[in-house]
């Protein structure tokens, strides 16, 4: 695994390294709605979804914020991510390859931490927004 | 259109016993191979007891193992069709670890109907207080819910 971000060294307006997915399978989709409980057919039934107007199933919401998350626990170990957040903002298809950056957007100090604030978003190969949301770390200063 | 008379409401206390399977098995469906969340050695050598839970861990708590949504949008009057997820958030307070017996509380905490172009809605925010067996509360989750009225 890369080292974790060092947030001492970075400035706001700063990018995170992103971080992009293997794309989207319909598999995945049963296999989330498994682990995560959330058996609404639209996401596992080609005929259900298709009824509702859809050309196909569609990802669960939840699904790429978990993608959000996996990115997020590259750049950051989770002792020190305080809040996450994030807003629905597209639909994501089987086929779509999703990819999450994050910027860094407020950056204080507090005693011997640093309390950040990045926006981050999940896009798929079309440049289309999944969602947008933010997290905020609370890390120690680096004085290395 | 949900019932603004049960803003307040409050779900019984329900609980959720974390299980290091279903993490393994999130993780799987992501497709994050992160060893933090899986191998407890390597967990250890960062200083954690056991394999933390990964960050949308708590997702599952509100879906059907525990039927706390279902439970709620009934009590709300809100038609499951008419429902979408509009955002997610987790306030980390503590680590949660498998073995973990957790005490959920959900509330609901406001309704508000917003008028757009395309028609009213109704945003519902629900809140859940996820505190452990030793008292410790370790996370708070927000969800917002939009029904489209």
């Amino acid at each position: 695994m890369a080292p974790y971000v060092n947030f001492s060294e970075m400035e706001v307006g700063d990018m995170l390294p992103s971080v992009e997915k293997d794309p989207v399978t319909k598999t995945q989709l049963v296999r989330y709605a498994g682990a995560s409980g959330d058996f609404n057919p639209l996401h596992t039934d080609d005929a259900v979804a298709q009824n509702a107007g859809l050309k196909g199933v569609i990802a669960q919401g939840p699904l790429i914020m978990g993608f959000v998350g996996q990115a997020i626990s590259c750049w950051v170990p989770k002792r020190y991510l305080k809040r996450f957040q994030v807003r629905f903002k597209g639909m994501t298809f089987p086929g779509d390859v999703i990819s999450v950056s994050a910027t860094l957007a407020e950056k204080t100090a507090e005693r011997e931490n640093l309390r950040i604030l990045c926006h981050t978003e999940a896009k798929d190969q079309k440049g289309e927004i999944k969602l947008t949301g933010q997290f905020e770390v609370l890390c120690p200063v680096d004085k290395s | 259109m949900a019932d603004k008379s049960k803003i307040g409401v409050k779900l019984p206390t329900y609980l959720l016993e974390v299980e290091r399977v279903k993490s393994r098995e999130l993780m799987a469906a992501i497709g994050d191979d992160n060893p933090i969340y899986l191998n407890k050695s390597k967990a250890e050598a960062e200083g954690y007891p056991d394999t933390p839970c990964p960050p949308t861990y708590i997702t599952m708590a509100f879906q059907e193992f525990t039927g706390a949504y279902l439970e709620i949008f009934k009590m709300l009057d809100v038609p499951l069709e008419r429902v979408l997820h509009g955002e997610e958030e987790y306030e980390y307070i503590g680590e949660i670890f498998p073995g973990d017996v957790l005490h959920c509380q959900m509330t609901c905490e406001s309704i508000v109907e917003k008028k757009t172009r395309s028609g009213s809605l109704d945003l519902i925010t629900l809140q859940t207080i996820f505190t452990n067996q030793k008292d410790q509360t370790v996370l708070k989750a927000r969800s917002l819910i939009i029904e489209r009225l």
